[in-house]
C-alpha cells in the first residue's frame, strides 16, 4: 500500500511544478538577484575611494624594514603587539606593521578598529591608498619608494575588546539563512494557504478527508511547499556561485569570498533555526487557510503575517548595536517575530549560547503546536464553508 | 447479520438549533439502506457526524463497531459527499490515480482508464475537470468514491442532476459495488431509486425516526401506498 503521507506530498509536489507561476516566480527571482548583484558590483566600484586622512588621524607605523628614513614622525618602537593594543586603547587610529623581511615577502600588516559591518573588506590598494596619503600629508615632498611598488597589505579590522573584528564575514552565513527564510515565507506562504483554502473552495474536503486522514494531508501539502522551497533556493543559490565564479577576480568578490567564515556550529545553527521558523511560518499561514472560506478571504490574512515576520527589520539599527535592548529581547521571544530576531542576532553576534537554545526550544515548540492546532481546526472547519475566524467575538 | 452501521440515540445541534433530537438505526453488512427525509431533516448531518466531521451533541455513531477513523484500515469506506468537488485545475485522470493511491489500489491509472470507459468518458480521461461537464465530473466522483471496492458506501443523492440513461447507468454501477459486497447508505429523493435498490429505509422527520424498517414494513405501515405517495403524505404540509 502506498504512503499516504508521500502520496500527499507527490500529488502536492507534481501539481505545484506543473503551474507556470511557478517557473516564472524560479526564473524570475534568480534573474532579480543577478541583476541586484550587478547593480551593487557597478555602484560599489564607482564609490570605491581611499578614505581620507586629515591631520588629526593618529597614525603609526612599525617599521622594521627600514622603509622610511630615520626620525620620520609616524614611524614607532611599537611591536606588532603593541601596535594592536594602541589601536584597541584609540591612542593609535591607524597603525600599519612592516616586518623586517618586507623586502622579500612584500607584506604589510595594517590595523584599525571596526566601524561596524563594513559592506566589504578594503582592498589593498585602498589601504596601500591610505598609507601613502598618511605619508604625503605629512611630508609632501617625501617619495617613499617602497610604499608605490607591489606589496601586499593585509587588512586587520579590530573590536574594541581587541579582538579580530569580521563581522561581514561572520554574517553572511545568517544572513544568508535570513534571505532563504524571507524567500520560503513570501513565494511559498502565500501558495501554502491557497491550497489549503482550495480544498475547502472546491468542496473537495469531505471527499479527501474520507481517503486520507487530516494529519498526512496538511503535513503532506507542508513537506511539498518546504521540498519547493528547497527547489526555489537551489535555484537562487546557484546563480550566486556562478556569478561569485565568473567574479572572482574581481577585488570585491574575491574580498567577500575571503572574509566568508564557515564556522560549523553558527551553519547548524542557523540551519535549524531556518527549519523550526519555515514551519512555523508556513504552519501559521496553513492555520489561516483552514479558518477561511476561500482564497479572496484568506488572502487578506497573508499580509499581516508577513508583516510580523519582517517586523525586526524596521529595527536594524537596534539589532546592530552590542548591547541589546529591551525591545530587542521582546522581539526575540515574541513568537512571530522570533524567527527573524533570532536570525538577525545570531548574523550581528548577540546571540547569547542560552538565548539561541530557549529560542530554538520556542520555535520547535510552537511550530508543532501550530501543526496540531492546524490538523484540528482543518478537521472542524473542512465542511465549514463560512468564516471560522473568531471576527463576531472580538467585535463584542 | 453484522451491523456495519450503528447510530444510537444521536442528537445534533447547532447553537439553539435542534437539527437531529434522537435517532437510531442501524445499517447491516451488505444491504442497501436509504436514508430519507424532505431537505433539512438532518440527513446530511448524520452522514457527516458519523463520518466525524461533526462532534455529535449526544449519542454513539460507529462504522464496525468503532468512531470512524481514516486511518483505521480495517474497513474501507467511499463516500460521495453533498457538496462534492474535486481538484478541479487537474485532469481527470490525475485526480482519480490520486485517490487511487490514497485507497490503496495497485494500479490507479489502469482502474481509473476502465472506469472511465466504462462511463464513456475514456476520451476526457487527459482534460482537465474544470472542462467536464456537471454530470461528467459527477461520475468521476462516483468512480472516485467506489474506488478500492469499499465495504461501506456513503451516498448523499448519487444520481441528483442525471439524465434518465446516466441515471440508470449510475444506478448499475452502485448495484454492482453492491454485489461485489458492499453495505450502501443513500440519501436519494427519486423513490424509485429506493424501491428498486434499498432493503431497508429510514424516513426523518422533525429530527426523529418517522419510519424505519424494510421498504415493504414501511409500505405496510402507510396503507401500502408507493414510497413517493408516502413521502408526499409525510411531508406534503412542510416548506421545501
Amino acid at each position: 500500500m502506498n504512503n499516504p503521507l508521500w502520496t500527499v506530498t507527490k500529488f502536492e509536489f507534481i501539481r505545484q511544478i506543473k503551474k507556470p507561476s511557478f517557473w516564472a516566480t524560479i526564473i524570475l527571482i534568480p534573474l532579480l538577484v543577478i541583476a541586484m548583484m550587478t547593480i551593487s558590483v557597478l555602484v560599489s566600484s564607482n564609490n570605491t575611494s581611499t578614505p581620507t586622512i586629515d591631520e588629526n588621524t593618529k597614525v603609526a607605523i612599525t617599521d622594521e624594514a627600514k622603509v622610511f628614513p630615520a626620525g620620520f614622525p609616524m614611524v614607532v618602537d611599537y611591536t606588532e603587539e603593541e601596535g594592536k593594543q594602541k589601536v584597541v586603547d584609540g591612542e593609535v587610529d591607524l597603525y600599519f606593521y612592516i616586518p623586517a623581511d618586507f623586502a622579500e615577502n612584500k607584506k604589510v600588516g595594517f590595523y584599525h578598529i571596526s566601524e561596524g559591518l563594513e559592506i566589504f573588506n578594503m582592498d589593498g590598494q585602498a589601504i596601500k591608498g591610505i598609507l601613502n596619503q598618511a605619508v604625503a600629508s605629512r611630508f609632501s615632498d617625501l617619495d617613499v619608494t617602497a610604499l608605490t611598488g607591489n606589496f601586499e597589505v593585509t587588512d586587520n579590522k579590530l573590536t574594541t575588546t581587541g579582538e579580530d573584528s569580521n563581522a561581514l564575514g561572520k554574517a553572511i552565513i545568517p544572513f544568508l539563512f535570513l534571505v532563504l527564510f524571507f524567500f520560503l515565507i513570501t513565494l511559498f506562504g502565500g501558495r501554502m494557504l491557497m491550497t489549503v483554502v482550495e480544498e475547502k473552495e472546491n468542496r473537495i474536503s469531505e471527499m479527501i478527508l474520507t481517503s486520507v486522514s487530516t494529519k498526512h494531508l496538511i503535513v503532506g501539502k507542508i513537506l511539498s511547499m518546504m521540498l519547493l522551497g528547497l527547489i526555489q533556493i537551489a535555484t537562487l543559490i546557484i546563480p550566486v556561485i556562478v556569478a561569485l565564479i565568473i567574479y572572482k577576480d574581481n577585488e570585491m568578490v574575491s574580498g567577500i569570498i575571503s572574509s566568508i567564515e564557515f564556522d560549523p556550529a553558527a551553519i547548524i545553527t542557523n540551519l535549524l533555526l531556518f527549519v523550526f521558523s519555515s514551519f512555523l511560518a508556513t504552519g501559521l499561514l496553513t492555520y489561516i487557510g483552514t479558518i477561511t472560506p476561500t482564497a479572496k478571504d484568506a488572502s487578506q490574512f497573508i499580509g499581516p503575517v508577513i508583516i510580523g515576520v519582517v517586523f525586526p527589520l524596521y529595527f536594524m539599527s537596534a539589532f546592530m548595536a552590542t548591547e541589546p535592548t529591551g525591545f530587542v529581547y521582546f522581539l526575540t521571544f515574541f513568537p512571530l517575530t522570533a524567527p527573524t530576531a533570532m536570525m538577525l542576532r545570531s548574523a550581528f553576534g548577540t546571540l547569547t549560547t542560552p538565548e539561541l537554545l530557549i529560542g530554538l526550544i520556542e520555535i520547535a515548540v510552537l511550530s508543532v503546536i501550530v501543526i496540531k492546532a492546524t490538523i484540528r481546526s482543518f478537521q472542524k472547519n473542512a465542511i465549514n464553508f463560512g468564516l471560522s475566524f473568531p471576527k463576531l467575538k472580538l467585535r463584542k | 447479520m453484522k451491523n456495519i452501521v450503528e447510530i444510537k440515540n444521536f442528537k445534533m445541534q447547532f447553537g439553539n438549533k435542534t437539527v437531529i433530537k434522537d435517532l437510531s438505526f442501524d445499517v447491516k453488512a451488505g444491504e442497501i439502506f436509504g436514508l430519507l427525509g424532505s431537505n433539512g431533516s438532518g440527513k446530511t448531518t448524520t452522514l457527516r457526524a458519523l463520518l466525524g466531521f461533526y462532534q455529535p451533541t449526544k449519542g454513539e455513531l460507529l462504522i464496525n463497531g468503532k468512531k470512524y477513523d481514516p486511518e483505521d484500515t480495517s474497513i474501507t469506506i467511499g463516500y460521495l459527499p453533498e457538496e462534492r468537488g474535486l481538484y478541479k485545475k487537474e485532469t481527470v485522470l490525475d485526480n482519480m490515480v490520486y485517490f487511487g493511491e490514497l485507497k490503496g489500489l495497485k494500479d490507479p491509472k489502469d482502474w481509473s482508464m476502465k472506469y472511465l470507459k466504462r462511463v464513456k468518458l475514456e476520451d476526457k480521461a487527459t482534460e482537465k475537470l474544470e472542462k467536464l461537464s456537471g454530470g461528467q465530473q459527477q461520475k468521476v466522483q462516483l468512480g472516485v468514491t467506489i474506488m478500492g471496492d469499499p465495504k461501506l458506501l456513503i451516498l448523499d443523492e448519487p444520481t441528483k442532476g442525471f439524465d434518465p440513461i446516466n441515471r440508470r447507468l449510475l444506478m448499475e454501477i452502485i448495484e454492482e459495488a453492491h454485489e461485489k459486497g458492499a453495505a450502501i447508505i443513500m440519501i436519494t429523493h427519486y423513490m424509485d431509486e429506493v424501491e428498486k435498490l434499498c432493503d431497508r429505509a429510514i424516513l426523518l422527520k422533525d429530527g426523529v425516526a418517522h419510519a424505519y424498517g424494510t421498504i415493504a414494513e414501511i409500505k405496510k405501515q402507510h396503507k401500502n401506498k408507493s414510497l413517493e405517495q408516502i413521502f408526499i403524505d409525510v411531508y406534503g404540509g412542510e416548506d421545501e
